[in-house]
């Protein structure tokens, strides 16, 4: 019998704050919280973009201790405390080991990769610790998230930009469709830094303030001039559904298809305009899933505000739909920001009933990108949700989840 | 399958290495070391042979793009095959552990030291940028990923490339790794003490750590009946894979080898094959204390008494340790010695260990049953770990 990835817990942090409930408030209210970045350093460009979706400080000690988590940086810290929670509320009997684990992340360690570089570069070599060090490899948050949950099946760390939390998805489901684990903890975790802020905003990445606007990511708008940088943790739990339905765990959806595709237009920092070959990757990925573009019922789109990635995002979901009209397309990244887990979260979220407030940073269609977003309102469940990322540099990801 | 290692841009280089198990490890000039505690690794010579058509923009390149894009393009050529690769679902799936953090220390010296930095230095940092460029260099459509899990990075990439293929996912994958020196890793693992003052050393007596290299292979795959139908000649097969998870500690191993024995096991299993049937191990074996204590544990726990007999292939005595790359251009060591019938020996002369009960390949290369089946092991920190298990090709 076919063996099906359903996801059966989640635990998120970020700006919005912690857990499921709290992004969904955000969404509702269609408000992101802003921190102003620390900008001291002098890193920054003069009226670049001032703003970011950080973390701030956060209670974690429910779910790692404060003498584990002095032994961790920060992504690590949160991504433990986000597979707990995640472990939490996928509740019930225990499940049958082994527990694998796939986590996404754009950038890896960038904390304490810097404050490593820095004390080589200031005080010499020997003064290297040997602590960040350790941590500074990308792949330590799914290491932790394995010790301390006992997780001896598969443990990888994919790094594909945009779209890591989409592939981790995909991976994992994989994992459990093909047997070799019960259980896979999947997520996506980053941190921003300032400096990794400044570099982002010298790129002409993030969104900044224009005489007429403030400053904000406007996700498919014609005003659009970047993103918002953000930082944080989800984590997913994935099970077989018919195991995960035989210890009476709650599902949230089942992992239908995933799939992938390459843009060999897009330059190293920046999106193509392979919008024919992305289009076919996504039908592919569908025809995998036995399913067209028909079927879906909800769109969540990786449009972040970038004035070329949105542009592709949406030529590439128009040429894969034809002529029939697109579901509802969400834009969470307005409210979350990119990087990190809260796209992720707001995929599962995307599978329930959901009220979403009026999108505020949405108020004139482009011409040239042929989709706008759901104006807000409430919604009912879907049967099926479309996730789509296309990432800086060529790589696309997309995931089809079913409700039960 | 392609390479660029200490010896050079190609294969050709690695081979004539390995078959005389000389190191590769020695005095090098990637940056200053000066005020480190040790002086040696593995550096790839400058510049590719003049034939080489660099693609364009080929000097703003990071240098672990460089030496994919080049062994990719070697591997692709090598297998038949033209770019851009139109005509099939190819895939790239790719490792590394520090991509272009080299490059992005020149950038935070620069930011720091207020002299300012080419933001194109920076833009070699993203992890996925090695896998991105070969994907656009050979203009490839299909999915493109790159794994980051430190020293089993290329081997659960070249994983993932088994699998999507099984899957039907893809009809070609170029898949490997790739990373370079830099000083971020240099001073980390001298913070830990984990780099000998000499080159390694693995599964000998005095040995004190490992010695870090830079590189990048690539091997090609594709289903055997599709690879038939075209005329190419395989290489190897390659049989199953096997991941795990220490579970246990960050940087430590498993005293006993438990998360490294487990993904031994697995690639058996995926492979359908019995630990009886593995003629040759290419081992991890980075030469420090601890990580060859528990991979010697492993290979005990999985092959029993006959791991005293069973012939043991340490590449990165040869080649450094590749880091992100390492399970890549062992994968390749590996099949070059199924493709030649003889396991490579060891570069060094110390004795060794004999608390570790290893039959390490040592002098000269070491004949091999014509059939015999091999297994590839890459172990990381995280405790990422990671097998390959790989068969010659045996023509009709």
């Amino acid at each position: 019998m076919r063996r099906v990835a359903a996801i059966t817990g989640i635990g998120s942090l970020g700006s919005y704050g912690r857990g499921l409930p709290a992004l969904a408030e955000a969404l509702k209210t269609g408000v992101p919280r802003l921190t102003e970045v620390d900008r001291s350093a002098g890193y920054h460009r003069t009226g670049g973009a001032r703003l970011a979706a950080l973390m701030g400080p956060q209670d974690l000690s429910p779910w790692v201790s404060v003498a584990a988590a002095r032994r961790m940086s920060p992504t690590s810290r949160w991504v433990v405390a986000a597979a707990q929670m995640a472990l939490e509320e996928a509740g019930g009997a225990p499940v049958r080991e082994p527990t694998a684990v796939v986590m996404g992340t754009a950038f890896g360690q960038t904390v304490f990769t810097e404050r490593l570089f820095r004390s080589i570069t200031d005080e010499g070599p020997e003064s290297a610790s040997p602590f960040l060090f350790t941590e500074c490899v990308a792949n330590v948050p799914a290491g932790q998230v394995a010790i301390h949950c006992g997780a001896t099946g598969p443990n990888l760390t994919v790094v594909e930009r945009e779209a890591s939390a989409l592939i981790a998805l995909g991976r994992g489901a994989r994992e459990v469709e093909e047997g070799r684990a019960a259980r896979v903890l999947v997520g996506a975790v980053d941190e921003m830094t300032p400096l990794a802020h400044a570099v982002l905003d010298r790129f002409g990445a993030l969104a900044r303030a224009s005489p007429e606007r403030p400053e904000q990511a406007r996700p498919l708008d014609r005003h659009r001039n970047g993103f918002l940088a953000s930082e944080g943790a989800t984590v997913l739990v994935l099970e077989e559904e018919g195991e995960a339905l035989a210890r009476g765990a709650h599902i949230f959806a089942r992992v239908a298809a995933c799939g992938g595709a390459f843009d060999p237009s897009a330059s190293r920092v920046g999106w193509g305009q392979g919008v024919p070959g992305l289009a076919q990757g996504l039908l592919r990925m569908l025809a995998r899933g036995h399913r067209s573009p028909g079927d879906i019922d909800r769109i969540v789109s990786g449009a972040s505000g970038s004035v070329a990635g949105d542009r592709l995002e949406g030529r590439v979901l128009r040429q894969a739909f034809g002529k029939a009209p697109l579901p509802p397309v969400l834009i969470p990244k307005a409210i979350t920001g990119e990087y990190a887990g809260g796209f992720l979260a707001a995929t599962v979220l995307a599978t329930q009933a959901l009220a979403l407030g009026p999108c505020p940073t949405f108020d004139t269609a482009d011409p040239e990108v042929p989709v706008v977003p759901y104006p807000g309102g409430s919604l009912s469940a879907p049967r099926r949700v479309l996730a789509t990322s296309l990432a800086a540099g060529g790589a696309a990801a997309w995931v089809l989840l079913e409700t039960a | 399958m392609g390479a660029v290692t200490a010896f050079g841009w190609g294969l050709e280089p690695l081979r004539q290495a390995l078959g005389g198990g000389r190191t590769g490890v020695g005095p090098f000039a990637r940056f200053d070391h000066e005020r480190q505690r040790t002086h040696v690794a593995a550096q790839v010579p400058a510049g590719p042979p003049a034939t080489f058509a660099r693609p364009r923009g080929w000097s703003r390149l990071a240098f672990c793009d460089q030496f994919a894009l080049f062994a990719a393009r070697e591997a692709v050529q090598a297998a038949g095959l033209s770019f851009p690769l139109t005509g099939s679902t190819a895939g790239v799936f790719f490792g590394t552990s520090t991509s272009g953090l080299l490059e992005s220390e020149r950038f935070l010296t620069g930011v720091w030291g207020g002299q300012g930095a080419r933001l194109s230095l920076i833009a070699a940092n993203p992890l996925n940028a090695p896998g991105d460029a070969v994907a656009r260099d050979l203009g490839v459509t299909g999915p493109v990923r790159t794994v980051s899990s430190a020293c089993a990075s290329a081997a659960l990439a070249l994983e993932d490339a088994l699998r999507s293929l099984r899957g039907g996912e893809v009809d070609l994958a170029v898949a490997g790794g790739t990373d370079s020196l830099c000083r971020i890793t240099y001073s980390g693992f001298n913070a830990l003490r984990a780099v000998d003052e000499n080159p390694c050393r693995p599964f000998r007596l005095g040995r004190t750590g490992m010695s870090l290299g830079e590189g990048g292979a690539i091997l090609v795959l594709e289903p055997l009946p599709r690879a038939l139908a075209r005329g190419a000649e395989p290489l190897a097969e390659l049989l199953g894979a096997g991941a795990s998870c220490d579970a246990h500690h960050m940087t430590a191993p498993h005293p006993q080898g438990a998360g490294a024995a487990l993904a031994l096991r697995r690639g058996l299993a995926d492979a359908h094959v019995l630990p009886e049937d593995i003629g040759f191990v290419n081992a991890h074996g980075t030469g420090t204390p601890l990580n060859d204590v528990s991979e010697a544990a492993a290979l005990h726990e999985v092959f029993g008494p006959r791991t005293a007999r069973l012939p043991v292939s340490a590449t990165k005595s040869i080649v450094g340790h590749l880091l992100g790359s390492s399970g890549a251009i062992e994968a390749v060591a590996t099949v070059l010695g199924l493709r030649s019938g003889e396991a490579h020996p060891a570069a060094g002369s110390d004795p060794l260990d004999p608390a570790l009960g290893i039959d390490l390949v040592c002098g000269t290369p070491r004949p091999l049953p014509k059939t015999t089946l091999a297994v590839s092991a890459s172990f990381g920190f995280g405790g990422a770990n990671a097998t390959l298990v790989l068969a010659p090709w045996l023509s009709a």
